[in-house]
């Protein structure tokens, strides 16, 4: 009994992971940016949907589509305005500057609203479902489901609509979609924006099942990052099931070998991907 | 040679600073030679081979549990734990090295930014290391030592940084940046060239880890693993110029100095200044300090623009 609990509460913790790193795969298989400022800008999105909850008294489930737009926003100026002037630059230079902002976008995140843990606590923030004698928590089925449908939007998005077909062909090859008339600038700046979106979602539902700091970006980053590695960058489902693995994983290892175990065996896993499967890290590079 | 003189004469006065200023700036000195050297140990992997490392700060963490473990839990002197956390850290990265130098790009950075996390994860579940509470050294008030200590650190690895520019291997190792397809095809050893760039990365950084700990007596896992002190060094030895003898030197004592000016005052402040200054540099001086002063003589202020218009949309 103890093992199912644990697989459940893997799996739906996995799914909130998963829509985190979403946005970072959308946005390194098309801009080819490893955004390091990505956990901060899930940070903000948590931070958004904490006061739209609190001082607005939005439920925090319809506070996520504000959030989003509030995400796509900046998500679209940081593009368009910044990092567009220096996208063709050196790898390391992107990774650096996207690591400035991360830094950026901490402090200022400290400044204007302290460094207090903030949790977004609805009043339905303990109920529980019990099936078969396995405890699901209500707002982590809510935050699952939330990731499964905005990885289905995403889907759909890239497959069936005209941006899409853009953005796929912007990914595949940048000139002959300028040829057909894509504005990459624009393109650009929107991709960034549809990731931070996501990001900010995913941010809005981490605050409705742990707490928001300003300092939480940086292991969200690096969460989000192993797990684009093992999803890989083509399909939105394949993120959602690298999530998943990582949430179980995370969750077998902080029962059977020790809560402080649960960051060397995600990274762990990642080094040995990296090293066992050298082939497709050495394409993408 | 006047260059030559100069640098001697430099490094004379850095020498005898301390002789002549107080105790707080002899403290400001120690953690601006240390970071200096960082920066420079960084430069020989990162500069040259254009490997960006993030795993740097785990040879930084061996070397500052080589030396803790030695002197706190096996009584041993200073000189045994500072070799025993230097070969920690060269053994890891030929080990590591082996392995994850046959990635490129993102995946090499990220791969070693997993192995720093690693390694804390697994030094804070230790007994001989004091799991997460750490471990305290014996104490010695001898902040000029120190000084000298962290002025001779950074001395020897300048002047091995100077050698490698020269050397038939620097040659190797910058062949390796530029393309390392055709590095591989002139006859260059590339796997062999990129682990000895990354074994004198590692001793370098594992003395500087272990010289730091001394000095500070406290060590836990947090700080002896912070990846943001990895940051740092990558950020000094950008913002000197990457590949270069002495940019990563002058760059770290510049951002050392504006750092600790601006802590200080305020230090979130700081830290978003910081950051600024991380955006501003990537888009107008992205080949760091020396570049920068070539490219003004020559051009002028149109210097700036140069990286926009290059790599813009």
């Amino acid at each position: 009994m103890l093992f199912a609990q644990i697989m459940v509460n893997g799996l739906l913790l996995g799914g909130l992971y998963g829509l985190m790193a979403l946005g970072m795969a959308l946005v390194w298989g098309v801009l080819n940016i490893v955004n390091l400022a990505h956990g901060a800008v899930v940070m903000l999105g948590g931070y958004c949907v904490y006061f739209l909850f609190t001082g607005a008294g939005i439920d925090p489930f319809a506070a996520l589509p504000i959030a989003m737009v509030v995400m796509f926003a900046l998500g679209y100026l940081l593009q368009r305005y910044v990092l567009n002037l220096i996208i063709r630059s050196a790898q390391l230079n992107t990774l650096l500057i996207t690591f400035g902002l991360d830094v950026v976008l901490t402090y200022l995140a400290q400044l204007a609203f302290s460094a207090d843990f903030r949790a977004i606590n609805p009043s339905y923030a303990g109920a529980n479902l019990t099936w078969m004698g396995v405890t699901i928590p209500l707002v982590r089925l809510g935050a699952f489901v939330t990731a499964l449908i905005l990885a289905g939007l995403l889907w759909a998005l890239l497959q069936r609509t005209r941006l899409g077909r853009a953005i796929r062909a912007t990914a595949q090859n940048l000139v002959a979609a300028r040829l057909y008339g894509v504005n990459p600038a624009q393109l650009y700046a929107v991709t960034f924006g549809l990731g931070a979106a996501l990001a900010g979602a995913a941010g809005g539902l981490y605050g409705m099942v742990s707490q928001v700091t300003p300092y939480v970006g940086a292991a969200l980053t690096a969460k989000s990052f192993v797990i684009t590695i093992m999803g890989g960058l083509e399909n939105p489902f394949g993120i959602l099931l690298g999530g998943v693995f990582i949430g179980i994983a995370e969750a077998l290892a902080a029962i059977y070998i020790g809560p402080t175990f649960t960051d060397a065996i995600s990274f762990g896993l990642l080094l040995l991907i990296l090293v066992a499967r050298p082939a497709r890290s050495l394409r993408g590079a | 040679m006047v260059r030559a003189i100069l640098l001697i004469l430099a490094v004379v006065f850095l020498a005898a600073a301390p002789f002549f200023g107080d105790a707080v700036m002899i403290q400001y000195g120690i953690d601006a030679l240390l970071f200096a050297t960082l920066a420079q140990a960084w430069n020989i992997l990162g500069g040259f081979t254009g490997y960006a490392s993030f795993g740097n700060s785990a040879f930084y963490g061996l070397g500052t549990y080589g030396t803790a473990i030695a002197m706190a839990q096996l009584h041993l002197p200073f000189w045994v734990g500072l070799s025993l956390g230097a070969f920690l850290a060269v053994l890891c990265a030929v080990v590591i090295g082996l392995p994850i130098l046959r990635l490129r790009g993102h995946y090499f950075a990220i791969a070693t930014l997993g192995l720093s996390a690693t390694l804390a994860a697994i030094i804070s579940n230790l007994d001989i290391s004091g799991r997460n509470i750490g471990l305290i050294l014996p104490l010695t008030r001898n902040d000029v030592g120190f000084y000298e200590e962290a002025l001779a650190l950074l001395v020897a690895s300048t002047l091995t940084v100077m050698w490698i520019a020269k050397s038939r291997f620097g040659m190797g190792l910058i062949a390796i940046r530029e393309d390392e397809d055709a590095a591989q095809v002139m006859g260059i050893n590339t796997t062999f060239y990129k682990v000895v760039a990354l074994m004198l990365s590692a001793f370098f950084t594992a003395i500087a880890g272990g010289i730091h700990a001394y000095w500070i007596t406290f060590i836990d896992p947090a700080s002896a693993f912070d990846l943001s002190l990895n940051v740092r060094m990558v950020i000094m030895a950008m913002f000197g110029g990457p590949g270069t003898v002495l940019g990563p030197v002058v760059g770290s004592f510049i951002l050392s100095a504006v750092y600790d000016a601006l802590a200080r005052s305020i230090s979130t402040a700081a830290a978003l200044l910081f950051g600024m200054v991380i955006v501003l540099a990537v888009i107008f001086m992205p080949r760091g300090l020396w570049d920068l002063g070539h490219g003004l003589r020559q051009v002028g202020w149109r210097y700036f623009l140069q990286n926009i218009r290059l790599h813009r949309l």
